[in-house]
């Protein structure tokens, strides 16, 4: 992969600016994470073709349950009856919109690839719950918060997508680039009293 | 904190959704035929109730999508939330 198809995160300065790794034994481990493609998919669940076609691209089936988030490969999250967000690492993943658009072509569909309007974080320890309860409406409590749960909501006044992604308590936070260095700080303060690290 | 229901979501804070005003008001198809005071009653006039409203809510931070809410004025308890598709049958919660 050529240099220029990178995609970066931009927080290079935010990194930068942290103190001292705290290493609190309560933890709270938050990755900034590079290179991550997202593509927004627009379509018909109903329509077999359209299903057809996307799953013989991501090889995964879109979730139609309102908040919930597939994870396989990708990560597919349910944003709304007819729109989904794909979250992609793989190496060939800067291709995936094109791979999307040529075999929905003559399909009613829409695809964006949006890689460079937002950035991911991951979020684990065992604390992490606590945090995102101080500002955030949703419950993510381990109750009732399960993995393949999502929510798009509010954190602290910026909009974000959030989703549990495994057993061990790790959420993906998305949030569009422009508040991602709000965020981050937001969440360096937040959970300044359970350590927070962030790589 | 104030709940409303998306019909995809399920019970959110208020704070996620942007009000729509008065639900049930359709552009008049030909706005050349309408006199004055007709026009400015679509433009401008709400009924604006004591009581059962039906009203606009769009999930602002969540789906991004319209749906209708029946709410008293008064009490501010919602009688149902329903999507577009369904406001003219009484299903809904
Ligand atoms: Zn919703």
């Amino acid at each position: 992969m050529s240099d220029s198809s990178r995609r970066l995160h931009g927080l290079e300065f935010f990194l930068r600016s942290q103190q001292r790794p705290d290493t609190k034994a309560s933890g709270i481990h938050a990755r900034i994470l590079d290179d991550v493609t997202h593509v927004n998919l627009r379509g018909n669940s109903n329509d077999a073709e359209f299903n057809r076609g996307v799953e013989k691209v991501l090889g995964q089936a879109l979730p139609v349950e309102p908040n919930t988030v597939s994870i396989r490969e990708s990560h597919i999250y349910w944003l709304g009856p007819d729109e989904w967000l794909v979250v992609s690492k793989a190496a060939d993943s800067p291709g995936l919109a094109t791979r999307l658009e040529n075999t929905l072509r003559n399909i009613h569909s829409s695809v964006n690839d949006i890689s460079g309007g937002q950035v991911t974080f991951t979020l684990s320890g065992e604390n992490v719950e606590r945090v995102l309860n101080k500002a955030c409406t949703i419950d993510f409590d381990a109750g009732t918060f399960k993995p393949g749960h999502c929510a798009q909501s509010g954190l602290a006044k910026a909009s974000v997508l959030i989703g549990c992604i495994e057993q061990s308590r790790t959420f993906e936070l998305i949030v569009r680039r422009s508040f991602a260095d709000y965020v981050a700080r937001w969440l360096r303060h937040a959970a300044r009293h359970h350590g927070i690290e962030f790589r | 904190m104030f709940l409303i229901q998306c019909p995809w979501c399920g019970n959110r804070a208020e704070t996620e959704y942007r009000y729509g005003g008065e639900a049930g008001i359709s552009r008049p198809k030909d706005p050349d035929a309408l006199s004055d005071a007709e026009w400015s009653d679509y433009l401008f006039y709400r009924s604006n109730p004591r009581g059962a409203h039906k009203e606009l809510w769009n999930h602002a931070q969540g789906c991004r999508r319209w749906f209708e809410v029946e709410r008293d004025t008064v009490s501010y308890k919602i009688a149902r939330s329903y999507k577009l598709a369904d406001r003219n049958s009484e299903s809904g919660s």
